[in-house]
């Protein structure tokens, strides 16, 4: 089959779902898939402090299995992605004969590389409502998780540095004051009070004419979100394995009936691929050609310094966003590399440039010290938006193209899946986000407010 | 960073080029279908491997040319000009 | 207490120095380290640990010391066991709470079993609202210095460097190494991290310091060899491109060298490993290295009365010195005969030692020798995986890339005589490599093709590689303590975390941080990998390792700044602008005027007088060829066959995709010569644009395209008078409406200036004349223009004014009323489009949304409200959905009213439509659909005058 087939194969609007059957009816025909619920102890300050006394041990968060021959549902990438699929698919619709694949530990891709920037104020309607209802799902999901995930909403200010990055602010603020997403343009004096560090003067090269400014914005522990996931899917009877790395899928008539890994050979209906790094190469083993080119996106992280920042501030013209853990380390993020690469070696000249423009923002901050740099891996759509749902390719899922937006969206892109999977049916909050826009080119429009236009 | 070798320039910093992309023909754009025009618009194998792609040597030359990199290394290896420049250099 | 004089010491007695510690004064002299001064005022205690508020002192002094982090001055976490002290330096302890002297041991103990690793992830659940309270509580455990909001002084330099061979070590290895690499022909750098050359030689016995002082004559008789001290290789990129972080310059805060080496040597000799046991942590607890920097270095004296803890040599030789310092040695535990220490007690600092047989020794000083740690990360960076080695308790180089070399203690034991041996052979491989690198470079190959490799050929001449010697393995002893001294992670946290399920080390460290603080994992991460192990009941190969990163060593963001260069791009007329007090916008690149003071007095001059824009950033390519037109057809929608000479035509560009990407006049100077222009920030874009057809699809085309933007200076002369002030200082063109009409293009002499060309066009929707002189003359002719203009009420005008009158005018900005997916029929190009032409860049795209009426429309609106200004990306909303936006909006000063453009949905674009747009207090405005996008003059009568 030549790749211009698959490509045209890749590009069929997709009518096939999965065999026309809502996934629970396939569930009763492939038998079990009962949940194994065990005691689990709760996270208190009150079993810390008795434990405290007594040295009790806390039980592991979740257990290792054996690999079964098979599973109603894989789910391949143990990311923020894969576990919340598999979390909610256990625990919102009784799927639990459920594994979750990662061909390292469970957050060892983008889920343990990004920045943690959580936010909503995006510039589509479809786009505010899918990451609205994630930031709420992450305002509850320390308690529903019983996991602290320390979701701190210290506000989120993307700075404008030329009046047509003022006008896409103001766009986007309009947007998302119409979808009830608390959002809005403020001038240099009030990003000053908020934080004091900035030079807001007429100064620097790109002065600060304005802010888009996202109160409910913030950062999160990103292995806490992964670990809490994976605990509860563990809970639910999810089987979890880790070091088990995908090396074909098998398909049959058009159809999924399972994956080749490292450590044998799972047979399923349904396999999703929740990968991010890796999306392409994964969607190629079923011939499912993806819009997609990777690239490193790189951070870095510098020793500790007594809290002085307390609002994530980004900026897209000078390509930085920065943010002060509560430890007390500024972390930075750039835009993704310049051309493709699955190379996380991170290079100089990103970090040169990185340190000039946090330089340029923040004048004062010229001795602190970069402790580390590292790199993660962003699948970029061409519309800077995810591609969800089904395949030309039946059983085959994809929850892929996540560019550097992909941890904002771990528990609304789960939740959606799952549905999804019990449903064999789109849910409306991911329709915008399916393959086949790319075949009738109806491509969504976050690229205005991803990339500064002129 | 990456040394790429400019087939006029020789080895210079990457950051003196732009990465074009993976190289990918220009269907008929008369008799192609949406399908194919829109495959070649937006799909890309994205290997994770050997690919040949096209850069542009932005802050020297000026010339498009066609490079083999390998994708996890960033070795490079067999380069060669676009016909133009190669047509132009003889006449 | 201060030594008498040792003969390796660096400290210059008669240059004695004071400086403030935690408020109080102390002496020190010229070579010391804030620490070692510190510790020769018989100070012991340097900082409160993060978490748990335990005090720490010297335990490595060198620039690894977590416990001696300090504040100095406005400069956070400063190494004082590196930092040298500085006349009047003021220095304080960074985590001090209550107070580094008080001993908050109780309190300590009775918080930290419930402050274990992770304990934040268990708690402060419920309810969210409360989390920002419990996140201040967090926070007040941040460690680290303060970071004052004051610009930091300092001057920040970098260099660019080719050197053959660098070496990142300058103990004997590096030197030996970079010694014979010279004289193999290479120019060397040889980067030291420490303030002299030497290594460990610096603090040995008198043989170690007659090596020494050889190997550095060899040195500094070497012509070829950089050395660099108090410098470090920070990190190995691709394509061995170094980060080289120079520091103790003259004049310069810190220079970071941007290194591409033709090869690596990778010499930096073993870490010293602490020992993980109870009370491992307290002041008084230090590596034999620490002991004898402390003796051999400083000269001082680390205590009175000592036990010493040995595996190996070093440890041996730290007993010799600390009895050679008069330091009473009560005992010395030999691990190699079954000897173990189990912990050491004291409250604030060490006061007893118990060991494994049960003994117990009252002492002040306990130093343990336990073994190395490989500082593998810059081969790590290299790509390599170091492997363990059971039988000397350690990671070793695996495979490394030809461009990386390794020697010295990374790479194996032996005596110092067989390191010097190793060290001189590596080099000379190093040169001989860095001999086939270079000539593959001018020959413009990037990588070795196998043929090619040295590496093959050297396989005759191979290096007998270093002996290994066999170690104990040391890790954790019998009882629990600290593995990560600045994360405050101990082996029980981490053995509680991989019994949690965070079983392998990278989870256990993201878990636990351990391997995450200041030392970034040098000091730690063998003991944490060896931790993990023991727990999980494997060995240590199979846990396997923590990824190394860079940087090798912390570096500051203002090294990694340097200097910012961000360049300016001004027009030949930017100093009159200046001169009138013009208002600058950014534009990209380009900085120019936005207005003179009052931009709606700037239109209504226009309107009514004359007025002069500068728009030199306006991107122009010439184009040359036979084949000029072919290309312009290619790149735009419109047609370019038939254009005359003498004519200009307004042409859109799309992209492969259909969507607009530039616009801008071009106009036909002769035969085969055209002159185009694009929007000034789409100016570089599009000539690569242009390039990509020519060399690309159509490599037959005979044509040249240049960029001059630079070449002219451009003034647009607009308004009803613009041709009377023309026909002042234009020779030999006739400027009449008949000679010279709309969309025409001349050349001819301006104000003296010849070759100006002159294009009749008109973006202000005005008679105006635009003019593209020389741009050395681009003042002159200004100058000339304001003058002759003066009677006639002539006024410059700047951008906002300009963007008002095409607003009235109803011309569109590409890129603010067209947006990512807006393909040029929904622009209101439709005139422009000629899908019958054979090719142009987008033509499916454009003829399958021919095809169809469901895409956004652009659409003049005139708002009902003749007060209010919607402003720009106010959103239209229809049906309670957003329906469209508007892209552009103003007052006009001409018609007295808002006047707009808008993207709106399909079946609100009919003119007449009535449309609700939301203004930003939530109010709506209405607005109704106009029939033409211009709201003034939609004739175009005033342009064509």
């Amino acid at each position: 089959m030549s790749g211009r087939d698959r490509i045209s194969r890749a590009l069929t609007p997709v009518t096939g779902r999965l065999s026309g059957k809502p996934y629970k009816s396939i569930r009763n025909t492939l038998g079990k898939g009962t949940g194994e619920k065990r005691g689990q102890a709760r996270y208190s300050a009150f079993d810390l402090f008795r434990r405290g006394f007594t040295k009790d041990p806390w039980p592991p968060v979740w257990r290792e299995h054996e690999l079964s021959s098979s599973y109603d549902v894989v789910v391949v990438g143990g990311g923020v992605h894969g576990l919340a699929i598999a979390y909610y698919l256990a625990h919102r619709h009784g799927i639990t004969n459920v594994c979750v694949l990662d061909k390292s530990y469970v957050g060892s891709g983008g889920s343990g590389r990004n920045t943690a920037i959580i936010r909503s104020n995006y510039l589509t309607p479809d786009g505010v409502r899918f990451y609205d209802r994630s930031v709420k799902l992450y305002e509850n999901l320390s308690a529903e998780l019983n996991f602290n995930v320390m979701f701190s909403q210290r506000g989120h200010l993307t700075l404008a540095h030329n009046d047509s990055s003022l006008r896409t602010m103001r766009w986007r603020a309009e947007v998302n004051k119409l979808e009830n997403i608390d959002s809005e343009v403020i001038g240099p004096e009030e990003i000053k009070k908020l934080v004091p560090y900035l030079d807001v003067s007429s100064e620097p090269r790109y002065p600060i004419l304005g802010a888009l400014y996202h109160p409910p914005g913030g950062i999160i522990r990103h292995d806490a979100v992964v670990w809490g996931y994976a605990r509860g899917a563990d809970t639910a009877g999810v089987h979890i394995h880790q070091n088990t790395e995908v090396v074909g899928i098998n398909v049959s008539s058009g159809r999924v009936t399972g994956v080749r890994t490292n450590r044998g050979d799972i047979s399923a209906p349904i396999v999703v691929n929740a990968t991010a790094g890796w999306a392409s190469l994964i969607s190629n083993m079923v011939g499912v050609r993806m819009p997609i080119t990777t690239s490193p996106l790189q951070a870095a992280v510098t020793e500790p310094v007594k809290p002085f920042l307390n609002t994530v501030v980004v900026s897209g013209s000078l390509h930085v966003y920065m943010s002060q853990t509560d430890r007390g380390e500024l972390v930075f993020g750039a835009s993704v590399d310049p051309f493709p690469s699955y190379s996380m070696r991170g290079s100089l000249d990103f970090i040169e440039g990185l340190a000039s423009h946090v330089l340029e923002l923040m004048p004062a901050l010229s001795k602190m010290r970069v402790l580390r740099q590292w790199a993660g891996l962003c699948d970029m759509t061409p519309d800077y938006s995810p591609i969800m749902g089904f395949t030309p390719v039946e059983g085959f899922l994809v929850d892929v193209g996540w560019g550097t937006y992909g941890f904002k969206a771990g528990p609304v892109s789960g939740e959606a899946m799952a549905q999804l999977i019990a449903d064999n049916k789109t849910p409306q909050i991911i329709e915008a986000f399916a393959l086949e826009r790319f075949g009738t080119g109806e491509l969504l429009g976050e690229k205005g407010a991803a990339s500064v236009g002129h | 960073m990456i040394l790429i070798p400019c087939p006029n320039c020789g080895p210079r910093n990457a950051s003196e080029f732009r990465y074009v992309g993976e190289s990918i023909a220009r269907p008929d754009p008369n008799s192609a279908t949406q399908e194919q025009w829109r495959a070649y618009l937006y799909e890309r194998v994205n290997p994770s491997g050997w690919t040949t792609e096209s850069w542009f040597h932005r802050a020297g030359c000026g010339r498009y040319f066609k490079i083999e990199r390998d994708t996890n290394s960033n070795e490079v290896r067999a380069v060669r000009l676009e016909p133009a420049a190669a047509t132009k250099g003889e006449s | 207490m201060r030594l008498s004089l040792r003969p390796g010491e660096v400290i210059d007695r008669s240059r004695p120095l004071r400086f403030t510690w935690n408020g109080h004064d102390y002496p020190a002299f010229l070579g010391d380290t804030i620490s070692s001064a510190l510790a020769a005022s018989g100070e012991r205690v340097m900082s409160r640990s993060f978490k748990y508020s335990r005090p720490r002192g010297v335990l490595t002094a060198d620039s690894l010391d977590p416990g001696c982090i300090v504040q100095v001055g406005d400069e956070p976490n400063v190494r004082a066991s590196h930092r040298r002290v500085e006349d009047g330096m003021i220095a304080s302890p960074q985590n001090v709470w209550p107070s580094l002297r008080f001993d908050v041991k109780v309190a300590n103990r009775a918080v930290s079993r419930f402050l274990s690793a992770g304990f934040y992830y268990k708690t402060f659940m419920k309810p969210q609202r409360l989390w920002p309270a419990y996140e201040a509580v967090l926070k007040r455990f941040a460690s680290g210095g303060v970071i004052s909001n004051r610009p930091a002084a300092g001057y920040f330099d970098k260099r660019y460097a080719h050197p053959d061979v660098v070496v990142a070590g300058g103990g004997p290895a590096g030197m030996s190494a970079a010694v014979a690499a010279a004289e193999a022909g290479a120019q060397v750098m040889l980067v030291e991290s420490e303030h002299e050359l030497g290594g460990h030689l610096r603090w040995g016995g008198a043989h170690e310091l007659s090596v020494l002082a050889e190997l550095k004559a060899a040195v500094s008789a070497t012509n070829s060899i950089e050395v660099l001290i108090d410098s470090v290789v920070a990190g190995r990129y691709d394509g061995n491109f170094l980060a080289i972080l120079q520091r103790s310059l003259p004049g310069v805060t810190e220079r970071l060298i941007k290194a591409r080496a033709k090869t690596l040597i990778v010499a930096p000799g073993l870490i010293e490993r602490p020992y993980v046991f109870a009370g491992n942590d307290l002041p008084g607890v230090m590596l034999s290295g620490a002991a004898r920097r402390l003796i051999n270095l400083w000269a001082v004296k680390p205590g009175t009365r000592a036990v010493v803890f040995t595996a190996n040599s070093s440890g041996d030789a730290a007993a010799q010195d600390l009895e050679g310092a008069g330091v009473e040695v009560c005992c010395v535990e030999d691990a190699r005969r079954g000897g173990d220490v189990v912990r050491a007690s004291g409250s604030a600092t060490l006061q007893s030692v118990e060991c494994g047989d049960g003994r117990t020794y009252q002492c002040d000083l306990l130093v343990t020798a336990t073994g190395w740690t490989a500082p593998t990360s810059l081969l790590n960076m290299a790509g390599d995986k170091p492997t363990y080695d059971e039988r000397a308790a350690r990671f070793f180089p695996c495979s490394l890339p030809e461009d990386v070399l390794a020697t010295g203690g990374i790479t194996g034991d032996g005596s110092l005589e067989q390191i010097l041996e190793h060290a001189a052979h590596t080099g000379r491989l190093a040169a001989g490599r860095a001999r086939v690198a270079g000539g593959r470079l001018r020959k413009g190959v990037p990588h070795a093709a196998p043929t090619d490799s040295p590496v093959a050929e050297e396989q005759s001449n191979a290096i007998t590689a270093l002996p290994v010697d066999a170690h104990v393995a040391l890790f954790r002893g019998r009882t629990h303590g600290f593995v990560d001294f600045s994360e405050d992670v101990s082996s029980k946290e981490l053995e509680a975390a991989v019994a949690e399920g965070y079983s392998s080390i990278e989870l256990a460290k993201r878990y636990t941080t351990a391997t995450m603080g200041s030392a970034q994992g040098k000091l730690e991460v063998v003991n944490a990998v060896a931790v993990v192990a023991a727990a999980t009941e494997s060995t240590i190969t199979e846990t396997g390792t923590t990824v190394w990163r860079p940087p090798y060593a912390p570096i500051t963001l203002g090294a990694l700044a340097g200097r910012t260069l961000e360049p300016v791009r001004y027009s030949p007329m930017q100093s009159w602008h200046e001169a009138r007090g013009a208002t600058p916008l950014v534009a990209g690149a380009w900085i120019r005027p936005d207005h003179y003071g009052n931009p709606t007095a700037e239109v209504r001059n226009v309107r009514s007088n004359v007025g002069l824009i500068d728009v030199t950033p306006l991107g122009k390519f010439d184009l040359r060829g036979p084949d000029a037109a072919k290309l312009l057809s290619q790149l735009y929608v419109n047609k370019w066959a038939k254009l005359a000479v003498g004519s200009v035509r307004y042409g859109v560009m799309c992209a492969e995709d259909g969507v607009v990407l530039d616009d801008g006049v071009t106009g036909r100077l002769s035969d085969d010569n055209y002159l185009m222009t694009a929007t000034s920030s789409g100016a570089d874009t599009l000539l690569e644009w242009a390039e990509s057809w020519l060399q690309t699809e159509h490599p037959e085309w005979r044509v040249h395209i240049t960029p001059v933007t630079s070449d002219f200076a451009s003034i647009n002369v607009a308004g009803p008078k613009s041709r009377t002030l023309l026909e002042r200082l234009v020779e030999n063109v006739d400027l009449s409406a008949e000679a010279f009409p709309y969309m025409r293009v001349r050349r001819g002499r301006v104000a003296g200036v010849e070759d100006c060309l002159m294009w009749r066009i008109g973006f202000t929707g005005e008679l105006s004349f635009e003019l593209h002189v020389p741009s050395s003359y681009g003042l002159h002719v200004w100058e000339s223009l304001m003058e002759q203009g003066a009677d006639l009420g002539i006024a410059p005008f700047g951008i906002e004014a300009q963007r008002i009158l095409r607003l009235e005018k109803g011309h569109l900005i590409v890129g603010q009323d067209t947006d990512g997916l807006t393909r040029a029929y929904s622009a209101e190009l439709d005139w422009a489009i000629k899908l019958d032409k054979e090719d142009f860049s987008g033509k499916p795209e454009l003829s399958w949304q021919a095809e169809r009426s469901d895409w956004p429309k652009l659409v003049g609106l005139r708002p009902e409200d003749v007060t209010v200004v919607p402003p720009e990306a106010s959103q239209i909303v229809h049906d309670g959905a957003i329906a469209g936006r508007i892209t552009s909006s103003r007052m006009s000063p001409t018609l007295g009213r808002p006047i707009c453009l808008g993207l709106v949905a399909p079946h609100l674009a009919e003119p007449g439509t009535e449309l609700s747009i939301v203004l930003p207090a939530g109010v709506r405005a209405r607005a109704v659909v106009t029939e033409h996008l211009a709201h003034f003059d939609p004739e175009g009568q005033r342009l064509r005058g």
